[in-house]
């Protein structure tokens, strides 16, 4: 379970996260929503202990991410696919991150063949795709067996049929009592695999509610775009409209 | 609901198991570490390398000098030490850089939060396989000597006075030429940088300051007995740069105007190169976010 209470990450001048607070329940998949700059990946970073808070705290079972004894074991993280040494082959790196908590060669062989990785873990991850990198990845936060999971655009890059895959490796990984954090700008794929949202939007936070109650008139798809229609920061624009007078919001 | 209908069917695979059977302990973290080193082909070929150039440097040293008549192979032993450092020096760099110039830094840390065994460990696994490429390189280096002397019926003698100083000084030095490339990779995180302050430090400055020194002093002035004071500040400089104190380990020399470190003391001067952006590199990493 992962607890994030008041948090607040500055950058210098900017605020990445400001003041925020919810909660990801086990046996739940929470989806981690906002738009680009929100300040989602800013969070999980936190969440797992790579950047300190400015202020308010996260923790995961209770404890902040670097007082747990054995992390791996505990919380599963997938942040970004280029997490990994590109003159590496998949296996050694997993191989090399099973290692630092005692996880065997049969755990990594596992993992490797639940992310149908089989005939590639023998190359090195530069030569990888997107979308490799990403079962890479995830096959990385399956490694020990957590009781919780991080995963950030987990399905960015994935074909159609990996991202059912995720989906029901998420929606299992919560069935067997896991929390799951999981980011995505997907809604129609959200709508189908998380339990409740958290929304966001410029480090604040704008909804925290069951996928159901928020999709209720309409789909979550209306609900995210009107919950955000103010926090929206990098917006692009119709070709005809290019060089015109914007609309309005922020550039 | 679908939240309801999990949590029923709740059976948590990791609660029959202590939270910390399996955490990432130091011993752990080093195999990690050696797995990570060893599974990078940059630190074959610096291994390889490193054997190559002291092999082939000693064996033409020896070669051109053995036409002297009072030619001494061991005299060409450490003939090929300045060159073979460099790539030892480039994987120590690479091994302390590889995780933030890739990404992969996100995943070490995820894994060991606590960051500094990380350091530890790389410093470990850096050592061990330094020292085994430099055991190697050594070995080479003494069978290049093997044809020159042949050929002049001279039979090596490896128990002569100094030589056992000269090859265990030529194994710590390659080892701690990679300990050093590590420590300022370590510090520096991105490889252009790390690389080309390391290569400036350990080869070119010294060599800079020499020519420097040889280039202001007038060679027809009247020698008067003593050493220059330009000349004595420079070779104090330099025996206390990487190079210069790596140089004492291999061999009793006596640097005119230089305090007379000794092998110890030079070995210490090295340590210290190796220890101090080290500490450096643990201090940025416990007080600062990786980024
Ligand atoms: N290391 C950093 N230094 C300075 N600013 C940063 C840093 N990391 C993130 N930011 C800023 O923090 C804000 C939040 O970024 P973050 O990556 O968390 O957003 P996000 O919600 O994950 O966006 P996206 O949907 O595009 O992935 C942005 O304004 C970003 O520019
Ligand atoms: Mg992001």
């Amino acid at each position: 379970m992962i607890e994030v209470a008041a948090l607040t990450k500055r950058y210098g001048p900017t605020t990445a996260v400001d003041g925020l607070t919810f909660t990801a329940r086990a046996g739940a998949v929470t989806g981690f929503l906002g738009p680009n700059g929100a300040g989602k990946s800013t969070t999980m970073r936190v969440v797992v202990g790579l950047e300190r808070p400015t202020s308010g705290t996260a923790t995961v079972d209770g404890r902040r991410y670097a007082d747990l004894p054995a992390p791996l074991r505990t919380v599963g993280v997938m942040l970004d696919a280029r997490s990994v040494h590109p003159g590496r082959t998949a296996f050694r790196h997993l191989t090399a991150l099973a290692r630092t908590h005692g996880i065997g060669r049969a755990r990594v062989d596992e993992v490797i063949g639940m992310t149908g990785l089989e005939s590639v873990a023998g190359r090195r991850a530069g030569t990888f795709s997107l979308g490799m990198g990403q079962r890479l990845g995830i096959a990385a936060a399956l490694l020990g067996d957590p009781g919780t999971l991080v995963l950030d655009e987990p399905v960015n890059g994935l074909d159609p049929d990996g991202v059912l895959w995720v989906r029901r490796l998420v929606r299992d990984l919560a069935a067997e009592g896991r929390a799951v954090l999981l980011s995505s700008h997907l809604m129609h794929e959200l709508a189908l695999c998380a339990d409740r949202v958290v929304v966001i939007g410029r480090g604040r936070l704008l909804a925290d509610a069951p996928v159901a109650e928020l999709a209720a008139d309409g789909s979550l798809e209306d609900a995210y775009l009107r919950l955000t229609a103010g926090a929206v920061e990098y917006q692009g624009r119709a070709v005809g409209e290019a060089g015109t007078t914007a609309v309005g919001g922020a550039r | 609901m679908t939240a309801t209908t999990a949590a029923s069917r709740r059976a948590r695979p990791t609660a029959h198991r202590p939270a910390d059977a399996g955490g990432p302990t130091l011993p752990r973290v080093v195999a990690a570490q050696w797995t990570a080193l060893t599974s990078l082909r940059s630190s074959w070929w610096a291994a390889a390398l490193t054997v190559v150039v002291s092999g082939v440097l000693t064996h033409l040293s020896a070669q051109a000098s053995s036409v002297d008549p009072g030619f001494d192979p061991l005299g060409s032993l450490t003939s090929g030490v300045v060159l073979s450092q460099v790539p030892p020096l480039v994987l120590g760099v690479l091994v302390g850089t590889g995780d933030f110039s890739t990404g992969a830094f996100r995943t070490t840390y995820v894994a060991v939060p606590r960051r500094w065994p990380v350091l530890v460990a790389q410093t470990v696994a850096t050592a061990a396989f330094a020292l085994l490429t430099a055991v190697a390189a050594v070995a080479a280096a003494v069978l290049a000597l093997l044809p020159s002397a042949r050929s002049r019926d001279i039979a090596l003698d490896l128990g002569r006075d100094g030589t056992p100083q000269t090859l265990v000084g030529m194994t710590l030095l390659l080892t701690a030429i990679a300990l050093l490339g590590l420590a300022i990779g370590a510090l520096v995180r991105r490889s252009v940088p790390a690389l080309t302050a390391a290569v400036l430090l350990v080869l070119v400055l010294p060599v800079v300051l020499l020519l420097a020194t040889d280039l202001s002093t007038d060679p027809l002035a009247p020698a008067t007995g003593g050493v220059p004071p330009a000349v004595a500040v420079v070779n104090t400089v330099v025996a206390f740069l990487p190079s210069g104190a790596g140089a004492l380990l291999t061999a009793d020399v006596v640097v005119e105007g230089a305090p007379d470190l000794g092998p110890w003391g030079g070995g210490l001067v090295l340590a210290a190169w190796i220890a101090l952006p080290l500490a450096a590199a643990a201090l940025r990493l416990r007080t600062r976010d990786v980024v």
